[in-house]
């Protein structure tokens, strides 16, 4: 179940996001976005499980994203 | 034939990157960044690995390692980037045309204002002359850690650190230097330029940009980044704001299995095997009084030796040697600023090898050098 959708500003940050959290112990994996937004194309990270740690990694490496839907993690 | 023309390109190349250039050619022929389908994913996937190696390699972070076409692409980017808005700009006596080319291109225009350190055999002298030249409008130092002619090792990390104390951009030029010495960022470069296809053994075509991402780069090419699509602006995130159009992944497979192959070996065991032969050479040949050696005894060399017969021009010695069969680059070498500081009117001819090099060949190469010198 996804609990946090993050959208990445490129592929890179996404694929450096997901090792980031994966070694924090945060299942995630990057999507494709489905639906094109008013910015553009582009990919997500889809954060699965409890991770409420997720964004700190995140920010703490400076990993830029978006959060565009939060299930509560 | 025997090569030992390995400062312009490396060959012959290893098995692992012959092997890692089918693999992606075979596995890897999406486009990456671009797309959600498994082709793009895999591909995508393959080019982050190998900016993690590059960036592990170089004490960098993964999205600051930049892939280009080659190590002038790179420095182009990285000059005409840091002085976009005009400044003063060094650049070292015994630059490649890479990094003088461009420089030049811009003080010819009123663009910058542009000054040349000399280089001398004592580092002390070098570091003094960079540190002479510096001004308060001074943006940029641009310095090759080796240079191309000679071989001739800059002190790098000290300028680096005369950067640092005044708040200078540094851009190495580590064309001669990558996968022979060990570079780091941590060495006080802000922006680390180099090729792939020398000392890091991928394909021709392949070259680098690495950042510290303090000094804001801004690009000379604009164009798809598979980033922010609708915006008619360039990304600002790196690598999409400096990385245009479709990257060369073979080629960058390619970098990142010549990595692993030189990271397999040790820059240190690369080093001393062809600083050997180096000596070896320079041993043999100094026995004769018509071969002249460009090399000081107070400086210190990578792997490269630039030498001429006396009273012969150095396009017909590398002529006469590639008739028996030696690959060896005569003439300027690209490097307007080096031959004239070492006063070489008919260029010299150079002997680089590589890690596949052997002493055989290089005795072999003495042979003809000394029946050469009859002509």
């Amino acid at each position: 179940m996804t609990f946090l959708t993050a959208e990445m500003p490129s592929y890179t940050y996404a694929v450096k996001g997901e090792k980031l959290l994966r070694s924090g112990g945060c299942e995630c994996m990057i999507a494709r976005k489905e639906k094109t937004s008013s910015e553009s194309c582009g990919y997500l990270l889809k954060i699965s499980g409890k991770c409420r740690d997720a964004l700190k990694i995140l920010d703490r490496y400076a990993v830029p994203y978006k959060v565009i839907s939060d299930g509560g993690a | 034939m025997i090569n030992f023309d390995n400062a312009a390109t490396t060959f012959p190349k290893p098995a692992a990157v012959r092997r890692a250039v089918s693999v992606a050619m075979r596995k890897f022929g999406g486009n990456s960044g671009r797309g959600g389908h498994e082709l793009a994913m895999l591909t995508s996937a393959a080019l982050y690995s190998a900016r993690e190696t590059a960036a592990e390699f170089f004490g960098a972070q993964p999205e600051n390692v930049i892939f280009t076409m080659n190590c002038t692409h790179a420095l182009n980017m990285a000059i005409k980037g840091i002085m976009a808005d005009g400044g003063h700009m060094i650049i070292s006596s015994m630059e490649h045309n890479s990094s003088a080319r461009p420089a030049a291109a811009l003080a010819l225009k009123n663009k910058i204002s542009l000054s040349a350190a000399e280089v001398f055999p004592e580092n002390e002298r070098t570091v003094e002359s960079f540190r002479s030249l510096i001004r308060k409008d001074t943006k940029a130092v641009v310095c090759t850690i080796a240079g191309n002619v000679t071989g001739q090792l800059l002190p790098f990390r000290e300028i680096g650190q005369l950067c640092r104390e005044h708040g200078i951009c540094f851009i190495a030029d580590g064309a001669q230097a990558c996968g022979i010495i060990d570079v780091k960022m941590s060495d006080g470069i802000n922006i680390l330029c180099t090729s792939g296809h020398k000392g890091l053994y991928g394909i021709t075509g392949t070259g680098m940009l690495i950042t510290d991402g303090k000094f804001p780069i801004t690009p000379i090419i604009q164009g798809g980044t598979g980033s922010g699509s609708l915006s008619l602006f360039q990304p600002d995130i790196l690598p999409d704001s400096l990385e245009s159009g479709t990257p060369n992944i073979i080629g960058a497979m390619s970098v990142k299995a010549g990595i692993e192959f030189v990271r397999s070996i040790g820059t240190d065991k690369i080093f001393r095997h062809e600083s050997a032969l180096c000596q070896k050479f320079i041993t043999l040949i100094e026995k004769n009084d018509d071969i002249i050696v460009y090399r000081s005894p107070s400086a210190e060399y990578v792997p490269i030796v630039s030498f001429n017969i006396r009273g012969m021009p150095s396009e017909k010695t590398a002529a006469l040697l590639a008739d028996k069969g030696f690959c060896l680059r005569a003439g300027f070498h690209c490097a307007a600023l080096a031959h004239a500081s070492l006063g070489t009117e008919n260029g010299t001819v150079r002997y680089a090898p590589s890690v596949f090099s052997t002493e055989n060949d290089t005795v072999s190469l003495v042979l003809q050098l000394t029946k050469l010198k009859n002509y």
